[in-house]
């Protein structure tokens, strides 16, 4: 056990030698990453939280796996910290119903508020009420648009999206032997999440595998298109060792691609689970690796955040949850690990 | 006891459903939130303010569908007259920004009408292909960028402001609504408009001038959804594309429980106001009962569907 710290340590020493100095998550305004794991709740601290009678609302911004593992990563410290929660929406992506949102969770008069806001700009009046009566807020990913910390908010919590565009250029540079061509297909959108993504995968490829070279790169805003866009990169390039995609909708349609032009050797990488790209991937079809984000541990620590600014305690501005390179070999527990759900039973058929 | 019963007999059921139903939804929530901030006054007009443009937008549907059309890419326009609004007021003064966010709305509402009225095409697909149209315009007028509206007079008119302590969400309904229903009810064209969609033939031949019925109807449509797309940018201080895109089934459920027909000839621009309001509440109410997301969907469906089966069922009779 300590020869494998030993070596992981020193596997991690090379790969930040290897990496640009910049190699790292930073916040929407440049703010320095905390990892999720720094912030905590002591017990103590959960006593005098039980004894205040606080409350607290969850104001999503859509419906998925992921967004039940954060509910259910912050509904379970809630719980231990005697928090209860008063109210659960779901926006659709609409900014219209996320400020209706907002308004009516504020009738319940809540202690916190965990919510993604859909859009800086139109999240800035949204959450303006909150704001003014002091209520504490932990946003997951995005920043309204003039919020200041600590001020206007306990912290931003994120996915350590660095990692996961590196971990997804170490996989698929891995199954090409570090050598070749590659497609990159990014998300077509001025989206901090994704673009931090996105662009740590090139940046990774670009830096540390000199033997493998991005011969097209393409953007994508409808995931709907992401067939005739790999039609398109494997008509123009069809020696394409290996490609990336932005996130796991749009790769189905590449896989589909692959699969109608009877390409077995392209291999796939993508971020975010989905379960038709993992059975693929544990068939031994063309994707090799899905990164994929801690989705339960982000919700902890929003909890914990939110938290520790209801105590008065410093809360760092900007945490990130880790990232799990999820593979053939450990797909059972990486889902485990990300979403706190069993794996679909066709994964272990 | 015979008049009640002679009254009883008289009344418009598809239209009382929606008084009914406002009215047992209302009870429900009053009692089982009366300790979780239902009925708070601020909670209470936080309804009204988030149900506004969606007010709006279900007035101009209760002309198109009272005519025998419909409009279906008023969400669309909504986003469209927006964005157009937030851009010009980056420029030029508030009367600009909002003659342009109006007009876009009136003009594409004008554009629907002119395929409808005089090219004959049912307004069923053409407001379905100009909802395609009108929802690519919009992403790609600001490259999928939401543009912050900073005019604050603009803001407090459109969107947070109050006048005598009223807020002017609460003022612009009052006001949709007043206007809507005086034309309606009382006004030629309103009569036009009913003719129009109850046998347009007879109308035509009766002296109506049925194509300009239908063009007007769609511009007021249009028109509606330009103010609505107004009153999200004011309300929201920004103008995004996706607003209105999930308002459409909204407004069309709401009209339909106001009473007005699917098929024309019948309407009611109060019942459109209550349908909103229903909606409004149902969301609210739900929320507040700290149902789970997909609960909340589900009960939602459901009650639509027991309020639009039963005003169609008994307007099918």
């Amino acid at each position: 056990m300590k020869h494998l710290n030993t070596l992981a340590f020193c596997g991690a020493l090379l790969g930040a030698m290897s990496t640009p100095a910049w190699a790292e998550t930073t916040g929407p305004n440049g703010e320095t990453a905390t990892a999720s794991s720094l912030v905590t709740v002591s017990d103590a601290q959960a006593e005098t939280l039980k004894a205040g009678d606080h409350s607290a609302a969850l104001l999503w911004h859509d419906q998925s796996d992921f967004v039940n593992a954060v509910t259910a990563g912050a509904s379970d410290e809630f719980a231990r910290l005697g928090i209860k929660v008063v109210a659960t929406t779901s926006a659709g992506f609409d900014a219209a119903k996320q400020r209706s949102d907002i308004e009516t969770a504020l009738a319940k008069q809540p202690s916190i508020i965990l919510s993604l806001p859909l859009d800086p700009v139109t999240s800035a009046a949204a959450f303006e009420e909150a704001k003014e009566n002091g209520i504490a807020l932990s946003f997951l990913s995005n920043l309204p648009a003039g919020y200041e910390h600590p001020a206007d908010y306990a912290a931003i919590v994120t996915d350590d999206l660095f990692q996961m565009g590196k971990q997804a250029a170490d996989a698929l540079a891995s199954s090409m032997g570090g050598k070749g061509s590659v497609g990159w297909i990014y998300h077509d959108a001025s989206y901090y999440v994704t673009n931090q993504r996105d662009n740590a995968f090139k940046a990774t490829i670009e830096a540390d595998y000199p033997d493998i070279e991005i011969v097209a790169e393409q953007g994508i805003s409808d995931p709907a298109r992401a067939e005739e866009i790999a039609n398109a990169m494997l008509l123009r390039n069809p020696d394409l060792g290996g490609v990336y995609v932005t996130w796991a909708g749009p790769a189905e349609g590449v896989l589909a691609a692959l699969r109608a032009n009877g390409n077995k050797t392209t291999k796939i990488v993508t971020l975010d689970l989905s379960e038709p790209i993992a059975l693929d991937m544990v068939r031994g079809g063309n994707v090799v690796a899905i990164v994929a984000d801690e989705a339960y541990e982000l919700g902890r620590a929003m909890a914990a955040s939110a938290a520790l600014d209801l105590l008065k305690e410093d809360v760092p501005a900007f945490v990130v949850a880790p990232a799990v390179t999820v593979t053939a070999d450990n797909v059972k527990e990486g889902w485990m690990q990300s979403l706190r759900i069993e794996a679909p039973a066709s994964l272990s058929q | 006891m015979t008049r009640l019963s002679s009254r009883l007999r008289g009344l418009d059921f598809q239209q009382a459903v929606v008084y009914f139903g406002f009215l047992a939804i209302f009870l429900f929530f009053a009692i089982t939130l009366y300790d979780d901030g239902f009925l708070t006054q601020r909670n209470l007009t936080n309804i009204v303010l988030q149900t506004a443009p969606a007010t709006i937008m279900a007035i101009g549907l209760v002309f198109a569908l009272s005519a025998g059309e419909i409009d279906l890419s008023f969400g669309s326009i909504v986003a469209v007259s927006a964005l157009s609004c937030a851009v010009a007021l980056q420029s030029f003064p508030l009367p600009v920004g909002v003659l342009v966010g109006l007009g876009v709305g009136v003009a594409i509402g004008a554009f629907n009408g002119v395929l409808v009225a005089y090219l004959k095409l049912p307004s069923f697909l053409v407001t379905l292909a100009t909802m395609g149209l009108f929802a690519g315009i919009a992403r790609s007028m600001t490259n999928l960028r939401s543009i912050p509206v900073m005019n604050e007079t603009f803001t407090g008119i459109f969107g947070s402001g109050k006048l005598f302590s009223v807020p002017s969400l609460v003022i612009w309904t009052v006001l949709g609504v007043g206007v809507g229903h005086l034309l309606y009810r009382h006004t030629r064209f309103g009569a036009h408009v009913l003719a129009t969609g109850d046998n347009p033939r007879a109308a035509q031949v009766s002296g109506i001038k049925v194509p300009r019925v239908r063009l007007y109807v769609l511009m007021i449509c249009g028109g509606c959804a330009g103010l609505a797309g107004l009153l999200y940018a004011g309300r929201l201080q920004a103008a995004k594309y996706t607003l209105g895109e999930s308002d459409l089934m909204t407004v069309i459920a709401a009209v339909i429980v106001g009473g007005t027909a699917l098929n024309g000839g019948k309407g009611s621009v109060v019942g459109a106001l209550l349908g909103s309001l229903l909606m409004g509440m149902l969301n609210n109410g739900l929320i507040l009962m700290n149902l789970k997301v997909s609960d909340q969907m589900i009960v939602r469906g459901l009650i639509i569907l027991i309020a639009v089966a039963v005003s169609l069922r008994d307007s099918s009779r």
